[in-house]
Formats: C-alpha cells, sequence, structure tokens
C-alpha cells in the first residue's frame, strides 16, 4: 500500500519537485498546514544539501505506518541518499551553531527539529544516508 | 579591536611591525604571525612594538612562548621600540633579563 | 504540547474575533498579552500564522480563497523563522548547562583558597579576591607555622577564566607538597619554580610574591617572581613605598634563584599586596596611576585592613562602570599599635 517516490536533485528543480511529492503526500496523509511546511522544509533542507555539496543524490519520499495503544498512526518517511563526499564530523555537524557556517550538513539539526525522527550514516568518500520521519498526530 | 602587523624580510632578519593593544583577544592573532618565524632554521627575529601601547599577561605569554622557541632553535628575537608601560611591565616579570629588549628602534641605528 | 496548543487556538480565535466586532485599543492589549503567552508556551513563529489562519477557516469560511493561500504562503516564508527560533531555544538549554557547570567549576576552586585567614594577635588582616568573571586567575595562600609565622602569597597566573583557574590548582597541590621551605620565601620560589617549568605550556607563567612575617621580631621576609609590586607603608613618616622583589616569573628557566628581601616592621606599618587586576583598572580616562590606589588607601587607613581593602575594591570597581576587567586581589597586613 505504500507509496513511494523517488526524485533525484541535480538541480534546484529537483528541489522543488522533492517539495512537490512531499506535500502532495503529507496533504494526501491528512498533515496540518504547519506541518505540511515543516516536511517540506526539512525536504528542502536535505535536498539542498544534495544540490550545493554532493554530484548526485535522490530523495525518497514514502508513507509509513505504525501500531500504538492508540490505534494506528501515519507518517511520513524521507530518506536523502547522496554517493557526495560524506561528512568527516557527524557529531559536529549535528551541533546547534554549526549551521550558520554552511557547507555540508549545515542545517540538519534543524530537519531533526523539524521531524520526529531522525537518522544519519555517512562514510567519507563514499556518501551520506539520512532518514527522517513525521508522525500525524 | 585587531592588530596591525607587518613582516618585512631585511639581511636574513624577519621583521614583524606590531601595532595595537595586545591582549587577551588579539593575542592569538600576535602568536599565528610570530611562531612560523621563530620556528625556522636559526631564526633570527626583530619585533617592533613602537606602536603597541599596551600588552597585557597573555601579551607577554606570547613573546615568552616566542622566546622558547627561538632558544630551541638556536636563533634570536630582539624586541625594539618598547614604550614605558611595555618596558616596566618586561622589567617587573624580570624578562628583560633574559630577552633582548630596547626601547631604541632599529632605524635610530 | 497538544493541549496547550489547542488551548491557545481556542484563546486566539476569541481575541480575534473580538477584536474584529469591537476594533479598539482592548483587543489589541489582549494581543499584546497574548502575544507573550505565545513565548511562554514556546510555540514558534509558523504555528502562530497557523493559529490566524485556523481562526479565519472558522470564523470566516466566506473569505476569498485568495486570503487563505496568501497566509498558506506566509506560513512558509515564516519557516526560517521558526527554525531560527528552535535553534535558540536548543542554545539558550546549552548556556543554561555550560553556565551551571562553571558554577559548579568556580565553586570547587573556592576551595583552593584559604577558609579562614589565620590570626596572630600581633597582625591585622585584610583580603579581598574577586574574579572579572566566574573563574579565577588569581591566587592567594595563608599559613601559619608553629612559631606563629604567618607565610603569604599572592599569584597571578596568567590570562583569566577556566585555563589560568586550571593552572591555579596545579599551584595549590605544588605548594602544599612544600611544606618544609614554607616559610623560607627564596627557597620556595625556587622550588616552585621547577615544578611549574616542568608542567606549563610554552606561553603560561606565573607570577607570585611570597612573604613571612615573623611576629617575635615583627621581620617581614620576601621574595618575588615577576609579581606587581605592592607597597609599604610607613606609620611614623606617613609614607608609601614600592615593594618589589625582582625575580624572574615562575615557568621560564628551570634553573631561576630567587632572592629574599626584608623590611622591620614598626608598629602601625602596613603591607599591600596586590594583583596587577588593582593596578591596572582602566577608565574612559585611561589606567588609573599607582598614586590614585596610595591615595585611597590612606583615605581608608584609620578603618581595620578588612574594611580598607573592601572600600579600595568598591572605589575601584565604581572608577570602572562596576565591570572588572581583570580578576582583582589586594591584601594587607598591619603591624597592630
Amino acid at each position: 500500500m505504500s507509496v513511494q517516490s523517488n526524485v533525484e536533485v541535480h538541480t534546484e528543480w529537483g528541489i522543488v519537485s522533492a517539495r512537490q511529492a512531499g506535500r502532495n503526500l503529507a496533504k494526501e496523509l491528512g498533515f496540518s498546514s504547519v506541518d505540511q511546511a515543516r516536511i517540506t522544509t526539512a525536504i528542502s533542507e536535505l535536498a539542498r544539501n544534495i544540490y550545493l555539496y554532493a554530484e548526485k543524490g535522490e530523495i525518497i519520499i514514502e508513507s509509513v505506518e505504525r501500531m500504538q495503544s492508540t490505534g494506528r498512526k501515519k507518517g511520513i518517511k524521507i530518506t536523502a541518499k547522496d554517493e557526495g563526499p560524506g561528512i568527516k564530523n557527524i557529531r559536529q555537524v549535528m551541533e546547534d551553531g554549526f549551521t550558520t557556517s554552511g557547507g555540508l550538513g549545515a542545517g540538519l539539526p534543524g530537519v531533526k527539529r523539524l521531524m520526529d525522527e531522525f537518522d544519519i550514516d555517512s562514510i567519507a568518500g563514499e556518501g551520506t544516508e539520512i532518514t527522517t520521519i513525521k508522525w500525524n498526530s | 579591536m585587531d592588530l596591525d602587523i607587518r613582516t618585512e624580510e631585511k639581511n636574513g632578519q624577519d621583521i614583524l611591525y606590531v601595532g595595537g593593544e595586545v591582549d587577551a583577544y588579539t593575542a592569538p592573532q600576535l602568536r599565528e604571525s610570530l611562531k612560523p618565524l621563530t620556528e625556522k632554521d636559526i631564526p633570527n627575529v626583530i619585533v617592533d612594538l613602537a606602536d603597541v601601547d599596551y600588552i597585557d599577561s597573555t601579551g607577554l605569554g606570547i613573546f615568552i612562548g616566542a622566546l622558547k622557541s627561538v632558544n630551541a632553535n638556536e636563533g634570536s628575537l630582539k624586541l625594539i621600540g618598547l614604550n614605558a608601560r611595555v618596558k616596566r611591565l618586561f622589567s617587573i616579570t624580570g624578562l628583560d633579563e633574559v630577552m633582548d629588549i630596547s626601547e631604541e628602534r632599529e632605524e635610530a641605528k | 504540547m497538544a493541549d496547550s496548543f489547542s488551548l491557545m487556538q481556542e484563546q486566539y480565535t476569541k481575541i480575534l474575533k473580538k477584536y474584529l466586532e469591537e476594533k479598539n485599543e482592548t483587543g489589541l492589549y489582549h494581543a499584546q498579552q497574548f502575544s507573550k503567552k505565545v513565548l511562554e508556551n514556546q510555540i514558534s513563529p509558523e504555528e502562530v500564522v497557523s493559529l490566524h489562519l485556523d481562526a479565519l477557516e472558522k470564523y470566516f469560511p466566506d473569505l476569498p480563497q485568495g486570503v487563505f493561500d496568501s497566509f498558506e504562503f506566509l506560513l512558509e516564508v515564516m519557516m526560517g523563522y521558526g527554525m531560527a527560533y528552535r535553534e535558540h531555544q536548543s542554545l539558550r538549554d546549552k548556556q543554561k548547562e555550560l553556565e551551571t557547570e562553571i558554577n559548579v567549576a568556580a565553586s570547587m576552586q573556592q576551595t583552593f583558597l584559604p577558609k579562614e585567614i589565620p590570626s596572630v594577635d600581633a597582625l591585622d588582616v585584610g583580603v579581598i579576591s574577586v574574579p572579572a568573571s566566574k573563574m579565577s586567575g588569581d591566587y592567594y595562600h595563608f599559613i601559619k607555622d608553629d612559631n606563629d609565622c604567618i607565610g603569604v602569597a599572592i599569584a597571578d597566573i596568567i590570562g583569566k577564566g577556566v585555563p589560568a583557574a586550571l593552572c591555579m590548582s596545579m599551584i595549590k597541590y605544588a605548594m602544599d607538597s612544600l611544606p618544609e621551605q614554607r616559610l623560607q620565601p627564596g627557597a620556595l620560589l625556587d622550588n616552585l619554580n621547577r615544578v611549574v617549568e616542568q608542567n606549563v605550556a610554552s606561553n603560561m607563567f606565573i607570577t607570585m610574591m611570597y612573604g613571612s612575617y615573623d611576629p617575635r621580631v615583627h621581620h617581614f621576609y620576601y621574595s618575588g617572581a615577576g609579581h606587581e609590586p605592592g607597597f609599604y607603608y610607613h606609620y611614623d613618616t606617613d609614607t608609601f613605598e614600592e615593594l618589589y622583589a625582582k625575580g624572574l616569573v615562575l615557568g621560564i628557566k628551570r634553573d631561576t634563584t630567587f632572592r629574599e628581601y626584608h623590611k622591620k616592621v614598626e608598629p602601625g606599618d602596613f603591607i599591600v599586596l596586590l594583583s596587577d587586576g588593582v593596578t591596572e583598572c582602566r577608565t574612559d580616562d585611561g589606567f588609573i596611576e599607582r598614586e590614585e590606589l596610595t591615595r585611597l588607601i590612606r583615605k581608608y587607613k584609620h578603618l581595620p585592613a578588612q574594611e580598607i581593602v573592601d572600600n579600595v575594591f568598591y572605589q575601584l570597581e565604581k572608577l570602572q562602570g562596576f565591570q572588572l576587567r581583570d580578576d582583582f586581589s589586594l591584601i594587607i597586613l598591619r603591624r597592630k599599635v
């Protein structure tokens, strides 16, 4: 049942396409307009990182589900994958204040705060994979 | 406030002209310029302090570090053009006896 | 959080509706009060836009679609502020954490300083030591031996703040481990210099003045390691003299030796020891002169030693607009009349 869109990010158009795909799915899943803006902002940040610092990469957008005591919960999962230079010091980019310095990984703490779940894997010289989920409350 | 720093190489000597106030905030800037000069093979460094009105203890530490580095590399370090306040600091701390210090500037010779 | 948000939503809708009906200053006052609540509840900018949009949709569903769309647009524009706001929140929390850590370190540093000043019948002693920020690079130390001799040390560690404070712990332990020379200032500095030289970075150093007062004969013996000169006050002539002991700062040369000086202390005479934070007080007109300092001390000299140092500190702090640029330490030892 899971809908999945993959968007290649080479250009700024790719960023817009990724936002569009994210917004469509977020709307479909019933996210409020504030949450839609948060999700698309997160997608923008992740896609810009790919566009500016990695040659090749994609954004994957899909719906996810989770069973909870209160019932079934729906969410949107965004995966940003690239084959860029990788991030040497992940702990440093996840620190606040680094954001303003620009560079690869800038803005990641902001993305983490916009979303509910956040996971990052990066190997220097090979690339980076970031997975983040927002649950619909 | 930044320091005004200029280097010049003359007759095998490195002359560092410093202007401003050397304190905890500007000391790193001085260290960056001075350190590489003192780490050369047999360094010969002159620091012109004629335009320095004030040095605090952190600033003094930079010169002590430079002295140790120059000694380790068997070279020499000379401070010139010290004003009265700066001279007093070197004198009170006893550094005037382990460092080559002069109120005169090289040009005056 | 969700609950407080829906409460806010309800309240916003109510005050907006009331304002649109009555359009008076009271309504705008409510809006201002509401904005305080927004901050209290940590509601970010884009959420405020969303509150507005929801309220419009609920009460004025007949507005042109363009109005709603424009608020959707504004919502997107506010996202940047929203992210900055959250980062600010998180940095503020981190700052609080760091502050707590520094406070713990600062109170630990206080334990390096003597808890009480030893008392001898012959001497009236006053001490004040105030850091420019939370951690201090000034150190002082008092000790009394079996013969009632008082040892006093004042030291200034290069720089200030945390690095100086870390270095201070070394001085404290080094001094504690040199008990046998305790009351011979020159020998004590010789030994201390060797410890410091081996343990500090090349651009670190420490200045110190160490003195020992023998109340049986009223002699003051002292040695200095590049420390800011103090003063000696002669009671009979009402004059100040510079109290200086020439010597190289600690940590430069391993085989440095320190000369011992001495003074015969007459009744009413006093010794002033200080850190360079006292003489390097800076006002808008430049540095204060040492004469300014002796003038202040003279002004309060009829008071007990502790009150002299307290008053001098207050006056110099005031001169600098109650902002210390450097750590400030002042010690007075007076032979009672």
